[in-house]
């Protein structure tokens, strides 16, 4: 047996506890929450305050999340980037404690919304208006959306690379809306992505002063 | 004539790979493995399209920081947000 007294934090969320059993970071088979008033982090036990990157766990990090996510009819999850694990309960409780009205802000942000990903690339020689198409784009989706982030551009075939923050009531008449851009766009190919935790939409960073 | 069927592909590894290992909440490791007498810094950038405007508010805000915590007077300002303001924003349309 390892030491694992150590955890693991996927994400936080508010209100009732959480607790099942699934493949989770670093090898534990139970996710809980570990409280702090009504904050709850989900957490796993680790052996490590500094978990390695792999896509096993980065997979298992996200499915965690995901289950989450559809639970019921959806719960808030303010997402963790991959590798937050406490050394103890008392410095998580700590965290939650003195981050308390960000988390709070931040729950109240994502509540009721997906994350997707919305990527056009332009056909092989395919003599494309990179503005035009992004302004139609932006008509299109910008209404439905409830917050876009652009992402980066990293090949000139790329015209568009944005996340957007969609209310689930909205998603249908999202999806509608890609299809209308792919049926109307014949030198664009447009990569649809998710539902996903809403990762690009909690920007908080939390540091302790030394 | 119904509408097209289109639903977005949820199984990219590379797209969760972007999102977890870049996105999402940050708590550095001083505040994830220390205790006693810690003081935490929060920062949330609610802006999603940064201006300069924004950025101008948001260094200023930071700098309000060190100067409280070279003062000791930390927990007043402990709930530290830069609010997104409209004409930051000009990709969120339905506010």
């Amino acid at each position: 047996m390892f030491p694992v007294n150590n955890r693991y934090v996927y994400g936080v969320v508010e209100g009732d506890p959480i607790e099942f059993e699934t493949d989770a970071v670093g090898g534990a088979s139970v996710v809980y929450t570990i409280s702090h008033r009504r904050l709850g982090a989900v957490v796993s036990d680790i052996d490590t305050t500094d978990p390695e990157e792999t896509d096993e766990d980065a997979t298992r990090h996200d499915e965690v999340l995901r289950r989450i996510m559809n639970d019921g009819d959806g719960r808030a999850v303010v997402p963790m980037q991959f590798g937050m694990a406490f050394e103890s309960d008392r410095a998580l409780k700590n965290v939650l404690r003195g981050a308390l009205p960000a988390f709070r802000r931040a729950l109240n942000d994502v509540e009721g919304r997906v994350e997707l990903g919305v990527k056009i690339v332009r056909a092989e020689d395919a003599d494309v208006d990179a503005d035009a198409v992004t302004e139609r784009i932006a008509d299109e989706l910008e209404p439905i959306a409830a917050q876009s982030v652009g992402n980066d551009l990293f090949s000139d075939r790329l015209v568009l690379n944005r996340s957007y923050l969609v209310d689930r009531e909205d998603r249908e008449a999202f999806d509608e809306a890609i299809a209308r851009l792919e049926e109307d766009e014949d030198d664009l190919v447009v990569r649809y992505t998710g539902p996903f935790a809403p990762y690009s939409f909690v920007d908080v960073t939390i540091g302790a002063q030394r | 004539m119904a509408q097209p069927q289109r639903r977005p592909d949820s199984s990219s590894l590379a797209e969760v790979l972007d999102r977890i290992l870049d996105k999402g909440v940050v708590i550095d490791i001083w505040a994830r493995v220390s205790v006693v007498g810690i003081e935490l810094l929060t920062v949330e950038a609610r802006v999603v399209v940064a201006s300069v405007d924004t950025f101008l508010h948001y260094a200023e805000e930071i700098a309000k920081i060190e100067q409280a915590t070279a003062e000791g007077e930390l927990e007043e300002l402990e709930e530290l947000e830069v609010e997104r303001r409209p004409e930051s924003s000009p990709q969120s349309a339905s506010e």
